[in-house]
């Protein structure tokens, strides 16, 4: 029994410092830091590079990768991104953090190679020297981990308390606002938190890599483990986060105890901790109190005072982008009807290999419809849209290949079946406020990835349940025409509800909750209602890109491939029709092209450029397609009153103080045609 | 049989309403009626509660205690869609408007959500997106822009606006949704005065032509003063007053909490700027 418990603490004292750093962070700068577990991986890869690739030892390797590397590595992200954001809504924070989480290990597997690195070693020499305490082992990484968060802990106490620096860290929690106009840089204090809890992650990563691998996926598991404390903490409370992660760690090791071993049934009881932990507490407080907040009114009356309603910085020129999409009928609905024209006489003119991505494309394009509906309309990131997706895919492969049902029926009855689990999810999060629904939703993709797609009925050894496309469209032609008509009519419905009272509902509630409350609108039902349409959106899209590999193959959903789904579509524009058919072209041709044309060792820059395309986000939050678009709008503007044709300044729109109401790039998140 | 006249029964009223925000009460069981077809101030320097008061009776917040009374229904418990859907519009201190929608599509959403619910949800499958808005809506949104002089900018969104338009596109919207009651926060804030003049015969014909009910808040006090029927007083959260305009103008307690030993609530409105500071609490 000691035994597991010295096993459980070590782990919960590394989910201790996990939660240390994203809390801090959060409370401190106002991100939630998403990217969490793609740091500790980076920083952790960095460490096994030099340690066991370059045969350094113990110290100078972690010195080096991260007690040097993680503030060096923390100081560019704050610098060169979050430094930016202090004023941005949530939604461009987490999207921000996801590029991150995208960039860096692609990065990582460029800079320290793609080796698939199964075990990895601890901060403890090998073999791990293990004592015997009270007649049960303890290991040296075990007692690494416990000493680091008593550190942590004790450490960080001490200076937040009782030094100078604490005390600015305090201020600035409570107003930022305040804080600046005492004399305190607020930019240097953030910097030294980015700092800190970035070589926090690095150690975490290190800690845990010998029990949970040194994968990107490991890691992400890591970072949901930690969320579940953190929203079990109100995402502020630091005693309380470390608190229960050490629970949770001591749990998850001593319930090993009593379950059989090798069971997919105690594998199944031992993944899903997090999520019964995070759920548990979420009911207890909206039981509670009727809800809780997600944090967005951090700070105080000044610092709320100053925040720009509904967002950030205002772009009358984004909004009119916007409206322009929305209402009436101009010159620029060509655009998206030319692309379109464009994409159909592409399977005219490629063959075989280039045909078979060109329709796997149109089916991610599909797929990206749904990141359009519930983030670009919705204004909701939802991070479990890949599990939908997958859910969809095998829910077709299991009627269409072992019930004999026809295959775009199957895909029918998947979306069907998909999309009452959207709902659910939503309504257990959307009263919680946009950093709980990304929070939960990455949780419940986590564990639809741990639980039901590893399940053998799904897997299939590693080659899914294979699944015949209709008869009328086996080859890649054809199939490719399927997917684009498929495209199109979910395209022209997208279109048709943002025009629609519907679509103006949910600008309404995206753009301003109170202002919509008190027309009359219900939040949670037109949220819901997002919900609902996009994991119906997202089950079909999963289903033809099952059709389009003929397998159903569930590690083409995975949680993290999910985030570069989404990472990919931010780059382009995440409320463009046509982006998303860009994006999912993109997605496809793109690894096609560096495969065929460029040394293998480049095959990693496409995943690279799609997290820092997201990344761009924070510098220009509509995307290359809707930047694009503004600039040509801009020349014809030019044209058009060189011609003479000058609008008269209308009144009231000029002079007197303007209010920063929108935050309009920001919310809008991209372009809208 | 003896005829006795009795005083029309408030439409809006709120009973011992109590908020407080940890040691704080921002209001402190505060009662005010509102009655069919009137206007009504509440008045208050800086920090009064008044916007508080206003969040609770909006459904925005829930008060620690009291009651609150919609047409003789209790609606203290009811979210604020759905007091919206009574008849109980609002506007803000700060406009709470919808940045990537235009003028037009503020009126048009508002006056949809009041009297055709169901497109909400049916829109989207009958492709009413496609289709330009039906005669009465069209009449209707074009009344309330002329009404208000937003014409020119019926097309623009309203990220961009100044904020006395966005003041105005906020008036616009909340009547709009047909109101038998209509919460103004700071309707005169960031107009200029003829605007202000605009607004207030607005608010005359809103209440004699449409019987429509005001609850107004407002720092102008000449304004107050000349619309309302009666006033209600607030000063860190408790109510110090309450009466007609001319009992408000002679009442001490006000004279003192608003200037202090110098009675300038009888004074002229140029006046009238000065007001204690306290700091104003964010519900």
């Amino acid at each position: 029994m000691l035994a597991y418990i010295y096993a459980g603490v070590a782990l919960g004292s590394i989910y201790a410092i996990s939660v240390s750093g994203i809390v801090v962070t959060y409370v401190s700068s106002g991100v939630l830091n998403f990217a969490f577990g793609s740091l500790a991986y980076f920083l952790a890869r960095f460490y096994y590079y030099l340690n066991t690739e370059h045969g350094w030892s113990q110290i100078p390797a972690v010195v080096v990768a991260v007690f040097l590397a993680g503030p060096a590595l923390g100081a560019f992200l704050y610098l060169a991104l979050f430094r930016h954001l202090r004023l941005a809504s949530q939604l461009i924070k987490i999207v921000t953090c996801i590029g991150v989480s995208v960039a860096l290990p692609a990065l990582a597997l460029m800079v320290f190679g793609n080796a698939t690195i199964d075990s990895a070693p601890g901060l403890a020499s090998e073999p791990v020297r293990v004592y015997r305490v009270f007649g049960a082992p303890l290991n040296l990484n075990e007692v690494i981990a416990l000493v680091s968060v008593l550190v942590v802990v004790v450490l960080g106490t001490l200076v937040l308390q009782f030094t100078d620096v604490g005390l600015r860290v305090r201020a600035m929690v409570d107003s930022e606002a305040l804080t600046s106009l005492s004399g305190v840089s607020p930019t240097r204090i953030s910097l030294c938190v980015w700092m800190v809890t970035t070589t926090l992650a690095g150690f975490a990563g290190v800690l845990v890599a010998p029990s949970k691998g040194l994968t990107p996926d490991g890691m992400t598991q890591l970072m949901a483990a930690a969320f579940a404390a953190v929203v079990a903490a109100r995402l502020r409370n630091l005693p309380v986060a470390v608190g229960v992660a050490m629970a949770m760690g001591i749990v998850t090791d001593v319930i090993q105890k009593y379950l059989p071993a090798n069971s997919s049934l105690t594998h199944a009881i031992l993944v899903s901790i997090p999520t019964f932990v995070m759920a548990a507490f979420l009911l207890a407080y909206i039981l509670a109190s009727g809800k809780i907040h997600d944090g967005s009114a951090t700070g105080g009356a000044l610092d709320q005072a100053i925040r720009p309603t509904g967002g950030d910085s205002a772009s009358a020129s984004a909004a009119a982008a916007v409206v322009k999409s929305r209402t009436g009928w101009s010159l620029y609905m060509l655009g998206p009807v030319i692309i379109i024209g464009i994409v159909a006489l592409l399977p005219l003119v490629l063959e075989g290999y280039w045909l078979t991505l060109l329709a796997g494309g149109l089916a991610f394009g599909v797929v990206f419809l749904s990141f359009t509906v519930v983030v670009g309309e919705g204004g909701m990131i939802w991070l479990c849209q890949a599990a939908f997706a997958g859910c969809g895919a095998v829910v077709t492969a299991q009627f269409a290949t072992n019930h004999g049902m026809h295959p775009l029926l199957a895909a029918l009855l998947g979306a069907v079946i998909a999309t009452p689990i959207g709902v659910v999810v939503g309504l257990l999060t959307i009263r919680l406020g946009n950093l709980y629904v990304a929070l939960v939703s990455l949780t419940v993709g986590m564990l639809a990835d741990n639980l039901i797609f590893t399940r053998q009925t799904f897997y299939q050894d590693g080659v899914g349940v294979p699944v015949s496309r209709p008869g009328f469209a086996v080859d890649d032609r054809a199939f490719a025409y399927l997917t684009l008509a498929v495209f199109v009519i979910i395209a022209i419905f997208v279109v048709n509800l943002r025009r629609s009272t519907t679509g103006q509902a949910l600008a309404a509630v995206r753009y301003s909750e109170p202002g919509a409350r008190t027309v009359g609108l219900s939040l949670l039902g037109m949220k819901l209602l997002v919900s609902a349409i996009s994991t119906f959106i997202a089950a079909v899209g999963g289903s033809l890109v099952a059709l389009n590999y003929q397998s159903a193959l569930p590690t083409t959903y995975a949680t993290f491939g999910g985030l570069v789904w989404l990472a990919v579509l931010v780059t382009v524009g995440l409320r463009s029709i046509t982006a998303a058919l860009l994006a999912g072209l993109m997605f496809t041709l793109t690894p096609g092209i560096f495969q065929t044309y460029l040394p293998t060792s480049w095959g990693n820059v496409p995943t690279l450029l799609f997290g820092l395309g997201a990344v761009g986000l924070a510098i220009d939050p509509d995307g290359v397609v809707a930047q694009y678009a503004r600039h040509i709008q801009a020349l014809i503007g030019k044209v058009a009153s060189r011609r003479g044709s000058t609008e008269p300044d209308p009144p009231g729109g000029g002079d007197g103080p303007t209010t920063d109401t929108s935050g309009v790039a920001q919310h809008a998140l991209g372009a809208t045609r | 049989m003896t005829a006795t006249t009795r005083s029309p029964a408030p439409v809006l009223e709120c009973r011992d309403v109590t908020v407080r925000f940890g040691a704080v009460v921002a209001v402190n069981s505060v009662s005010v009626d509102v009655p069919p077809s009137t206007i009504i101030g509440l008045v208050g320097p800086n920090g009064a509660g008044k916007s508080t008061l206003f969040s609770v009776l909006s459904g925005l917040h829930r008060p620690n205690a009291g009651r609150v009374r919609f047409e003789g229904r209790d609606i203290t418990g009811l979210p604020a869609a759905r007091r919206a859907r009574l008849g109980l519009a609002r506007t803000f201190q700060r406009p709470e408007v919808f940045a990537g929608l235009t003028v037009r599509e503020h009126i048009q959403l508002a006056y949809r959500v009041a009297t055709r619910r169901r497109r909400i949800w049916t829109d989207m499958v009958t492709a009413r997106g496609f289709r330009p808005a039906d005669r009465a809506e069209t009449e209707q949104v074009a009344l309330l822009l002329d009404a208000l002089n937003l014409g020119d900018l019926a097309d623009r969104p309203v990220a961009g606006l100044s904020l006395g338009m966005l003041r105005l596109v906020e008036i616009a919207r909340a009547l709009a949704t047909n109101p038998k009651v209509l919460l103004l926060d700071e309707p005169s804030s960031g107009l200029d005065d003829q605007e202000t003049e605009q607004v207030v015969q607005v608010f005359r014909m809103a209440v004699e032509r449409q019987g429509v009910s005001l609850l107004l808040v407002e720092h102008d006090v000449a304004m107050v003063m000349g619309l309302c029927s009666r006033i209600h007083v607030l000063d860190f959260g408790t109510k110090i007053g309450e009466g007609t305009p001319a009992e408000i103008r002679s009442n001490k307690a006000v004279r003192a909490a608003y200037l202090g030993d110098e009675g300038a609530i009888g004074r002229g409105p140029a006046e009238i700027t000065v007001q204690p500071q306290a700091p104003e609490v964010v519900s």
